[in-house]
């Protein structure tokens, strides 16, 4: 095996990835890079909030000095992106497909939908009942295959953290 | 002398040590193998789990998967061609092309034997080097741990990503994350937003468990159709003469595995590598050619990466810098169970280091035991679906970050990070420097102020001190030639690896 089927395999990536230094322009790399600026910019407005330029050692000049080096590193990832061949033209379709692909928005709804169930249903029942959605989606098998799959790998979990590691987990409001 | 052997022995003489650090190592292998679990995931979740516990078992439990973990990912390497941690890349080059000509059995043997005497050359560095280390780091003033912590979150930006502005970026949002709640020294709000959430601040076992765990299996979505190709294993037990031909070779990874895993920021997988590529340099005449099948080329980065796991507990243990992500995150759990690493450790609780000591070198014991025997049951485990492992990574994680401070608001944030964490992989940047801000920040900003305090709160005074006392020269030079000019090491490791998309953990 070379060494670029080495990185592909590390990073799961296209095998055409061309063997530079510096990889190609990623789909809205650069609108990625002016958020990253923007976000730096605010971050070291409100690091200057906490205490302004009162003292040299108040509690807001090391956020000062941390949001400084973010402010300078995105302005030279931003530079960096402009020095980077690659098409930009599709770039707001291109760079949502790159970024989030349709699976893992499904995904990231179902994970988020977890978040919103785990107070509601407690942790046993809210896991249980994302494991079976989220397995029976991705792994595209039988309900039946996949309920005994979730309910086992529940089971596990609380015997695992429950009673082994002795964890208390997540009450819900609507089921103890 | 029986003191410290009896300290050694800790994990070796109670019953219930001896069983964690077995249990932890066999967990390790897996962890390391099944490509999607990483050990710095299972590392950081563990720690939620365990900080309960008394301090050796929960280091039992997590030194045992750190070296199971760092050898694991060799075996999917050699078996499936996918490296299942990245210290195990350099490894698939030579150990894949050895399975499919037959010689599987072979190559896991010996990768396994010299995985572990790669492993005790480490321990045994991490004994003789670290006592000495801390014996000096006790002249370090706050200066000096302000210089420290900034070489350490500067380095793995340096080395680990595709450019060190994006290193830097990420290690300053790491800072940023870690000054959030109330100032310690003024109790001033820092980014609270008069959230009392906020206020405790971000525990920093809740951004691992988001950047490393949710984000990486966010990432393996991608992968998730992926069938590995099974080759047959037999006989595993490796023949003595190859073991005697190649103890050269071993010793010799081991010294670089050793040294490149001390350095704050690099771990087992550049370790790897370097070792490869001296073993590809100083072998004249190999049987094979590297590349396609050359058993140097499997020797040389198990045994190196495996040495580094002892040497990156030597900056973590003498000086506080982990050397890299995982003792970053063992660092963590010394930190919860209210020990403090530095070089004060080693004269306040010499037992916790020859304890550390003890148990690593009994982990690699095990690693031996269990690293020749199971393989038949470790093809069908490691077979497992990512379509099933993904959802329970996400679940694992979330119970990590709940049951940190019993909160449910930081499963959300934890699954917050873990989309940050995914779009920044996404976009070549390294997360590793995030954690390392997170957890070094603090203790930047509070030796930072003392230091200023100390030189009377004189700007021109405290840039006096820097270069007038000669540690603390050292240490300024380092940062501004490290500032001024990228690692050798670096460009080695670009040459090796050209799509740095996703996180380097070991």
């Amino acid at each position: 095996m070379n060494q670029q089927q080495s990185a592909r395999l590390r990073t799961g990536h296209n095998p055409q990835t061309p063997k530079t230094t510096h990889p190609p322009l990623r789909p809205g790399e650069r609108v990625f890079a002016l958020v990253l600026v923007i976000f730096s910019v605010f971050a070291f407005s409100e690091a200057f909030a906490i205490s302004g330029f009162k003292g040299l050692t108040t509690g807001g000049v090391m956020p000062m000095v941390a949001s400084a080096v973010m402010v300078i590193s995105g302005l030279v990832i931003l530079l960096q992106s402009f020095n980077k061949s690659g098409d930009q033209t599709a770039h707001a379709t291109g760079a949502l497909r790159y970024l989030v692909p349709l699976p893992l928005v499904g995904f990231s709804a179902i994970v988020a939908a977890y978040a919103w169930l785990i107070p509601l249903l407690g942790f046993i029942v809210a896991s249980g009942l994302f494991l079976f959605v989220s397995i029976w989606i991705l792994w595209r098998r039988g309900p039946l295959v996949t309920l005994l799959i979730a309910g086992l790998s529940v089971a596990a979990i609380h015997v695992l953290f429950r009673i082994v590691f002795q964890v208390v987990l997540p009450t819900g409001t609507l089921w103890q | 002398m029986i003191e410290t052997l009896g300290f050694f022995a800790t994990s070796w003489m109670d019953p219930g040590l001896f069983l964690l650090t077995a249990l932890g190592t066999l967990a390790g292998i897996y962890v390391g193998a099944i490509p999607g679990l990483s050990v710095t995931m299972a590392a950081s979740i563990l720690i939620s789990f365990t900080f309960k516990w008394d301090v050796n078992e929960a280091l039992a439990l997590i030194a045992g998967v750190y070296v199971g973990g760092v050898y694991g990912g060799a075996r999917t390497a050699i078996l499936l061609n996918i490296p299942g941690a990245p210290s195990a890349i350099a490894t698939a080059i030579d150990g894949y092309p050895l399975a499919k000509k037959g010689q599987a059995a072979e190559a896991i043997g010996l990768s396994t034997t010299m995985s572990v005497l790669g492993g005790l050359f480490g321990v045994l560095a991490l004994a003789i080097a670290a006592p000495l280390i801390a014996e000096f780091a006790i002249k370090f003033t706050s200066r000096d741990y302000m210089l420290l912590g900034i070489i350490g979150i500067l380095l793995v930006g340096t080395l680990s990503g595709e450019s060190f502005a994006k290193g830097a970026f990420t290690g300053a949002l790491g800072v940023m994350i870690g000054m959030i709640g109330l100032d310690p020294m003024t109790a001033e709000a820092r980014f609270t937003y008069g959230s009392i959430n906020l206020m405790g601040g971000i525990p920093f076992v809740v951004a691992m468990i988001g950047f490393f765990g949710v984000a990486e299996a966010l990432l393996q979505l991608e992968n998730i159709d992926k069938r590995p190709i099974k080759q047959a294993v037999s006989k595993i037990i490796p023949r003595w003469q190859d073991i005697k031909r190649y103890a050269g070779l071993a010793l010799k990874s081991s010294g670089i595995g050793t040294v490149i895993g001390a350095l704050p920021g690099t771990g087992g997988d550049i370790a790897a590598l370097l070792a490869y590529d001296q073993a590809k340099r100083s072998t004249k005449n190999p049987e094979t050619p590297f590349g396609e099948g050359a058993k140097e080329g499997l020797i040389a980065p198990e045994t190196a990466n495996n040495a580094a796991v002892g040497g990156a507990f030597v900056p973590m243990l003498t000086l506080g810098i982990p050397g890299d992500a995982v003792t970053a995150i063992i660092i963590g759990a010394l930190y919860i169970h209210g020990l403090k690493p530095g070089p004060l450790l080693l004269t306040d609780t010499p037992h916790l280091f020859w304890f550390i000591v003890g148990n690593l070198t009994l982990a690699n014991l095990f690693l031996l035991v269990f690293g020749l025997t199971g393989i038949r049951i470790f093809t069908k485990v490691v077979e497992c679906p990512r379509a099933i492992l993904i959802p329970l990574i996400i679940v694992f994680s979330a119970v990590g970050a709940y049951s940190i401070q019993n909160n449910p608001i930081h499963i959300t944030w934890a699954l917050g990070f873990g989309v940050v964490g995914y779009i920044l992989k996404r976009y070549g940047f390294q997360v590793g420097p995030i954690i390392l801000g997170v957890i070094l920040g603090p203790m930047i900003d509070a030796n930072y102020r003392r230091a200023m305090i100390g030189a009377h709160q004189d700007p021109l005074q405290f840039i006096a001190d820097l270069v007038t006392h000669p540690i603390s020269l050292t240490l300024t030079v380092a940062l501004v030639l490290m500032l001024l000019s990228q690692l050798p090491i670096a460009g080695l490791r670009r040459r090796f690896s050209n799509t740095p998309d996703t996180e380097r953990t070991p």
